[in-house]
């Protein structure tokens, strides 16, 4: 009898890299770079941008939520890329993009290290309180440390970025950098979820049947938690590069609230869920804002009917639909997908 | 030593206050599981209520204290159970509906109030003195109001059927269930009881504090801070918890200045979640 464990699996049946969702959604911030050489109209490109930072920031949200875990610490991480790289072009007058990125990636991924030492132990609703307590504290500290973050004034006046030695000073190439700086994160993004899409499927399902069997969740934790964090820090980079300022009120806590939302109307069980719950959800608040007061109002009555309407997110009942129209049985939870025999997510 | 005991003296009073909220956020945790990101705006709503009927229609302040409670009450038991309940199972959803619900009322207070915060004095004015203490007579009223209201939650979760009903589904809901308890009654009767809470702390506390559309967010941030610190689910936790936090906050406000004093109290929040995460007096971990 034959007992040996085959080390991968076959290559008919092994899973391909990116999910359908996946290609769909790297196809539509593909197209994104197409804007700022077709258009100069400010509404379309100021729009477009802030669709992009939402879903990059949402990406931190939908990361975690592989896991299972929701995290409110989406606002610290971009606080930290955003302010890493306006004191990095302010005082070291270090304006290369690709620097810039690479500061704002790994500066807050290594302070998640040991930050995610000391809190991901914690899950279910004490991670919740603990990562809206460390967003909390952040604000506090960019307020508190006058010297470093400008205080309550921010840092004003950074020098526009550069690639190749050209400034990309103005509107369409703002635009351009926040698209490439998109367009990173979800490649990351990805490679990561559907790289150890088994083990954070384990994880997401039974942590701790998952570590008794051996798996070691601790590091996929960790590493969840950091590559969150970098591309958290990558929209906050976006956000600092597009207003030109660091400023503390740009990273409000309460502003996490619109990054879980994004994720989880959109649809959490995929990455296109975060750009589609972005894109519906930042649209919306602009269309709202034409009815002036009544916006937030608007935007929270959204957020309850299709939270109550749609539980498994847009992308999950559009799946579900066309599951339906397929003619094939839909996935257990609307918009979550089932794990296959050979640990293939279905799409 | 004056300026001490005083700064204890506003601590306590803080404390009381705390305790109203902490003690509606963790009732309605402990039994249906759920984070009500929508605690703060009943706090904020049942201020304006009471600025409504005590400054606008001219009613007694103790009325309009009365009518933020139980309006306050309403709308939570109406909340409960036609919208929350729908969602009661999926715990990420009650966050969404929560939040979704903290943005409705904000928006409708600001729609009908304006974002200028309005005029809503405490009607009794003066200061009590001892030697070099001085402890305001408002927030002596606050404070006896507030105790009162601690003693009668208390009663009702431990002195009667229904508080032994809702302990009896926060320790195990479906056993619970099996035995009788009516959970579609019990669970807006406990949604109403902490939004009630919350509202009348509103209408207490916002004539001396502030009264702004937007201050509930604060008061939601506090709220966490001692329902963490006393362990989600545990009242007596919340109790002591709220009172720590109280006196935390006011001598790091006196001794330490600025923004310092918030900072120490959600570092140590911080440090108590990563050391004992179930908080002082809490329980098991519920999953989000």
């Amino acid at each position: 009898m034959n007992n040996r464990v085959p080390k991968s699996l076959p290559a008919e049946i092994r899973p391909s890299l990116f999910s359908g969702h996946d290609w769909i959604a790297l196809a539509i911030v593909c197209l994104t770079f197409v804007i700022p050489f077709t258009s100069t109209n400010p509404q379309v490109l100021s729009q477009t941008n802030l669709i992009l930072i939402a879903a990059t920031a949402a990406l931190g949200v939908y990361i975690m939520q592989r896991l299972d875990l929701m995290s409110f610490a989406v606002p610290s991480f971009m606080a930290i890329g955003g302010y890493t790289v306006a004191l990095l072009s302010m005082k070291l007058q270090l304006t290369d993009v690709f620097v810039l990125a690479a500061a704002a990636f790994l500066m807050p991924a290594l302070c998640a290290i040991p930050l995610g030492a000391l809190i991901l132990r914690l899950k279910g609703v004490y991670f919740v309180l603990v990562t809206f307590v460390l967003t909390e504290i952040v604000q506090l500290l960019l307020f508190e440390a006058g010297p470093i973050t400008g205080g309550s004034n921010g840092l004003v006046g950074m020098p526009a970025v550069k690639i190749f030695g050209m400034e990309l000073w103005d509107n369409p190439h703002v635009l351009l950098t926040t698209c490439g700086l998109a367009f990173v994160s979800f490649i990351v993004t990805s490679v990561f979820t559907r790289w150890f899409r088994s083990e954070f499927a384990a994880i997401e399902t039974n942590d701790v049947l998952a570590e008794s069997l051996g798996l070691a969740a601790w590091k996929y934790k960790a590493m969840a938690f950091s590559v969150a964090a970098g591309v958290s820090g990558l929209a906050g980079f976006a956000l600092v590069n597009m207003l030109l300022t660091a400023h503390p009120s740009s990273f409000a806590p309460m502003s996490s609230v619109n990054y879980i939302t994004y994720t989880i109307v959109g649809g959490k069980a995929s990455i296109l869920g975060t750009l589609i719950g972005a894109l519906l959800l930042v649209s919306a608040t602009d269309y709202f804002a034409l009815s002036g007061e009544m916006s937030p109002g608007l935007f929270g009555l959204l957020i309850i009917v299709v939270t109550m309407v749609a539980r498994g997110g847009v992308v999950g009942v559009v799946s579900g639909l066309l599951y339906r129209l397929a003619g094939q049985s839909p996935p257990l939870k609307n918009g979550e997908q089932d794990l296959g025999v050979n640990g293939e997510k279905g799409q | 030593m004056e300026s001490f005991i005083a700064t204890g003296l506003i601590g306590i009073s803080l404390g009381t206050q705390y305790t109203l909220l902490a003690l509606g956020f963790t009732l309605i945790f402990g039994i249906l599981g759920v984070v009500n990101f929508a605690h703060g705006g009943f706090y904020v709503m049942g201020g304006y209520v009471a600025y409504y009927c005590n400054v606008i229609l001219g009613l007694p302040y103790p009325v309009a204290v009365l009518m933020a409670m139980l309006s306050m009450a309403a709308l939570g038991w109406l909340f409960e159970a036609f919208i929350l309940e729908r969602v009661i199972e999926d715990h990420q959803a009650t966050l969404m509906v929560t939040m979704g619900f903290y943005l409705v009322m904000a928006t409708a207070i600001l729609m009908i109030f304006g974002a200028e915060s309005p005029q809503f004095p405490f009607p009794v004015t003066g200061v009590w003195r001892l030697g070099g203490i001085y402890f305001p007579y408002a927030n002596m009223i606050v404070l006896g109001a507030c105790l009162a209201a601690i003693v009668f939650v208390y009663w009702l979760v431990y002195r009667t059927n229904i508080g032994r009903g809702m302990r009896a589904m926060s320790e195990d809901l479906p056993v619970a269930s099996a035995l009788g308890m009516r959970t579609k009654a019990l669970f807006p009767f406990a949604f109403a009881l902490a939004t009630g809470l919350a509202g009348g702390t509103g209408a207490l506390v916002t004539p001396i504090l502030a009264l702004a559309p937007h201050v509930g967010d604060s008061v939601l941030a506090f709220s966490f801070l001692t329902v963490i610190l006393g362990g989600l689910g545990s009242v007596t936790g919340a109790t002591c918890a709220a009172f720590i936090v109280g006196l935390i906050e006011a001598y790091a406000a006196v001794y330490l200045g600025g923004s310092k004093g918030a900072l120490t109290l959600f570092a140590l929040v911080l440090i108590i979640l990563v050391v004992r995460p179930q908080g002082l007096l809490g329980r098991e971990v519920r999953r989000s």
